[in-house]
């Protein structure tokens, strides 16, 4: 049971809605107002990431009674309208998350979330380096780019708790279950080296179907892979406790 | 005759870059005439075309179809992070 001063946090990751299931995930969102205070939505939500299916999730997320907080994922750019989608869900409140951050009033207690996509490039030790030919430079440095974005909108945001909202993931504790040869096209340590070094309560990402649920940075911030087919359900709830006084 | 790992990354990709299904993590296994798919997908349909796209690469084989349709269950406890 929460307790007054939980921040409660409905996240999810990976629903890939078509037009064969239009209606299915909103119906199991009835009632998320009574567990959460904000929903976080961790990429993939579209499968082929066509201007329809982005306006068919904007429809089943339009008019939710809690705050939405999303970012896109790799399928949600496979047809280079990424920033389409993102207007479409925005046109239906949703607050689309691109490499920056937000807050969120949630009662007395403000939760600033900062996210985007996210990339990959694989995890310390077995990671790909800005060496060599143009096509391996470009795909680390555009990580690299993200990293540095999330660590100074972390560093500038006022909130009293922070959460990290991503697609790939940022430790390879929440891949375990998938082959070890993909985890480079799953995620950065880079990530997580950033979120370590400017400070979070809580990283959120989808992207590893077959993850698992629970892992840690090297610093000790929680992480949570909340990809639909992980958790089994439409969303877990994850209550942030506030620190003594903050409230 | 191919080597069926020729022929299963084939179809692996196929499912990946096919328009009609754009789906990853789906494994592919041949053993001898028999190719089963295995993973989890978000509707009944996209199962379909996942089956008919894996027929169509590698149409000399039985297709056995063993992926799930995620179910999206009712959201259970709470996880407290303090």
């Amino acid at each position: 049971m929460s307790t007054l001063t939980d921040l409660r946090i409905a996240a999810v990751g990976d629903i890939h809605l078509g037009e064969d299931v239009r209606g299915q995930y909103r119906q199991r969102l009835a009632g998320i107002e009574d567990r959460a205070d904000v929903f976080m939505l961790a990429g993939d939500l579209t499968r082929h990431g066509t201007l329809e299916e982005g306006r068919l999730v904007a429809d089943e997320l339009r008019g939710l009674p809690i705050p939405v907080v999303a970012v896109l994922g790799n399928h949600d750019y496979h047809s280079d309208l990424q920033y389409e989608i993102a207007a479409e869900l925005r046109d239906a409140g949703v607050v689309v998350l691109d490499d920056e951050g937000v807050v969120i009033q949630c009662g007395d207690r403000k939760l600033g979330v900062v996210g985007g996509k996210g990339f990959g490039g694989g995890f310390a030790g077995k990671c790909a380096s800005e060496f060599g030919e143009r096509e391996i430079k470009n795909f680390v440095s555009h990580t690299r780019y993200i990293a540095e974005a999330w660590k100074v909108a972390l560093k500038e945001i006022v909130a009293d708790e922070r959460v990290v909202l991503s697609h790939y993931s940022p430790i390879k504790e929440t891949l375990e279950g998938e082959p070890h040869e993909i985890y480079p096209f799953l995620g950065s340590y880079l990530l997580a080296e950033a979120v370590d070094t400017a400070g979070a309560d809580l990283i959120l990402h989808g992207h590893a179907h077959k993850g698992s649920e629970k892992g840690m940075t090297p610093g000790g911030i929680r992480v949570r892979n909340v990809a639909m087919p992980v958790l089994g359900k439409a969303y877990a709830v994850y209550c942030l406790t506030c620190d003594p006084g903050c409230a | 005759m191919e080597a069926p790992q020729y022929v299963a990354a084939r179809v692996q990709q196929a499912l990946a870059e096919d328009g009609r299904t754009h789906e990853l993590g789906i494994r592919v296994d041949i053993r001898g005439d028999q190719l089963f798919l295995r993973g989890q997908v978000s509707g009944a349909q996209q199962r379909l075309r996942l089956g008919e796209v894996a027929h169509e690469t590698a149409p000399d084989l039985h297709v056995h179809n063993e992926i799930k349709v995620v179910e999206a269950h009712e959201p259970g406890e709470d996880e407290h992070l303090d």
